[in-house]
């Protein structure tokens, strides 16, 4: 192509680079969208990784849990605690002749301890009378 | 040091001159036999104007199964009009060995009309000569018998304007066309990588609250780690929260007329047995358990519910 040619067709030339460029500008847009799109999706999902270990790591590993499984040998009197072996991060515990309300009580506590409950028997020993046995960990 | 720019050696092109070999880029003058010359007294601005109405101009004086270009230039108080065929220049001048490439720029030789008052010699037959404004050729035996011919150097003669080759052949899109289009096209460009650059830079404040994130668990900056805490974690946090769901689902079921006799959470199980007197109430309590996913069955007074968790 010579100088004469391209002189020719300047015209279309400039009009042909100009779409060229807006064109190569639109694919710029597209692909910074579809940065976006995926950069955003990989963050939001590494953030919410991050937050759902810290979450359960709060909750499950066990920390200061000694002290407020201590709680489900004082939540029913003494004297019907049969067996309460608290070993490393393991608690077997056995209660005997509780009522109902005892029961709920002790029931209760243990649900907002965030323990592995591995047995629970709760059993009418007699008449509203109740034996219960517990094993957790954490 | 030259600061000016460095001109062409300019070439006068007549139909009988010789051919000639050029080894550097020429300027060229046209005599008339290449062009048609027309002046007039317009009321017009801008040459502009005067380019949109100069085919009009030349209706009766061109032959119309040709396509002509146009160059305007005002010439004192009136407008001047050359028309030219640059397919017959481009030819004529490849016959004389003159490569497209090698003109820079063509302009008339109207433009000369004061420094041709004396006639000047093109060949053996004719003349070149401004008659009345007008650069005319004439055969010489019409000149004067005692006409003087002189001879003038064009490469220090102030020329003006000039046509290029490229230009003065068709574009398909005009130069209006052109500018619009190609404006409105850099515009959209622009547009286009402005967005693009902004929605990239909206990215860093969520890049920022995880690279904050990270720095304060660095532990957790691994993918693997993070997979692996989550596979850890995630079973328990589901089963606990399943057991104690479960638990809190029979409790409800319970009441003055629906007792627990016993209940056993193991293994990824939990089984109750519960004691209810009114076959109403071991109805509501048996739909209740079943809303809840429970698997109910009843002997007697006892009704069982058990679920897998």
């Amino acid at each position: 192509m010579n100088l004469m040619t391209l002189q020719r067709y300047k015209n279309e030339i400039i009009l042909l680079l100009s779409f060229l460029f807006m064109v190569g500008a639109f694919f710029y847009k597209g692909s910074a969208n579809g940065y976006v799109e995926k950069n955003r999706l990989e963050v939001a999902t590494q953030i919410a990784e991050i937050s759902t270990i810290q979450k359960y790591k709060k909750q499950w590993d066990g920390k200061g849990l000694g002290s407020k499984v201590k709680l489900l040998k004082t939540v029913v009197p003494e004297s019907k605690v049969k067996r309460f072996l608290k070993k490393t991060k393991k608690l077997d515990a056995s209660y005997e002749n509780l009522e109902a309300k005892e029961v709920t009580k002790l029931t209760n506590k243990l649900l907002n301890i965030p323990v592995q409950i591995t047995k629970l028997d709760i059993l009418e020993s007699s008449k509203n009378k109740f034996k219960v046995e517990l094993k957790c960990k954490w | 040091m030259n600061l000016m720019a460095k001109s062409n050696n300019r070439l006068l092109i007549h139909t009988h001159m010789d051919p000639v070999t050029l080894k550097n880029s020429v300027d060229i003058i046209l005599t008339p036999q290449f062009y048609t010359f027309l002046r007039e007294d317009l009321d017009l601005k801008f040459s502009y104007q005067a380019k949109q109405i100069a085919p009009s101009l030349f209706d009766d004086y061109l032959d119309r199964g040709k396509e002509y270009q146009y160059y305007v230039y005002k010439c004192e108080s009136q407008w001047c009009f050359i028309a030219y065929n640059i397919e017959e220049i481009d030819s004529f001048l490849e016959s004389k060995g003159i490569e497209k490439h090698r003109v820079s720029k063509i302009f008339f030789a109207q433009q000369l009309a004061e420094e041709l008052e004396n006639p000047i010699e093109l060949s053996a037959n004719s003349a070149l000569h401004t008659i009345d404004g007008i650069v005319t050729l004439l055969p010489k035996n019409l000149m004067d018998s005692g006409a003087e011919y002189s001879r003038v150097n064009f490469n220090e003669s102030r020329l003006k304007g000039g046509v290029t080759m490229g230009a003065s052949l068709n574009s398909f899109v005009s130069l209006k066309e052109t500018v619009i289009l190609s404006s409105l096209f850099f515009l959209l460009g622009s547009i286009f990588i402005f967005e693009g650059y902004r929605i990239k830079s909206s990215v860093e404040s969520d890049n920022e609250k995880l690279i904050e994130l990270l720095s304060e668990n660095s532990a957790f900056s691994n993918s693997r780690v993070r997979a692996s805490l989550l596979e850890q974690y995630r079973p328990i946090d589901t089963l606990e929260r399943q057991k104690r769901e479960s638990i809190q689902s029979i409790s409800k079921l319970l009441s003055a007329q629906s007792q627990l006799k016993k209940l056993t959470l193991k293994d990824k199980k939990i089984e109750a047995t519960l004691s209810i007197d009114d076959d109403i109430v071991t109805q509501q309590v048996k739909e209740h358990a079943e809303a809840k996913q429970f698997t109910v069955s009843s002997s007697g007074k006892s009704l069982n519910v058990e679920k897998k968790l």
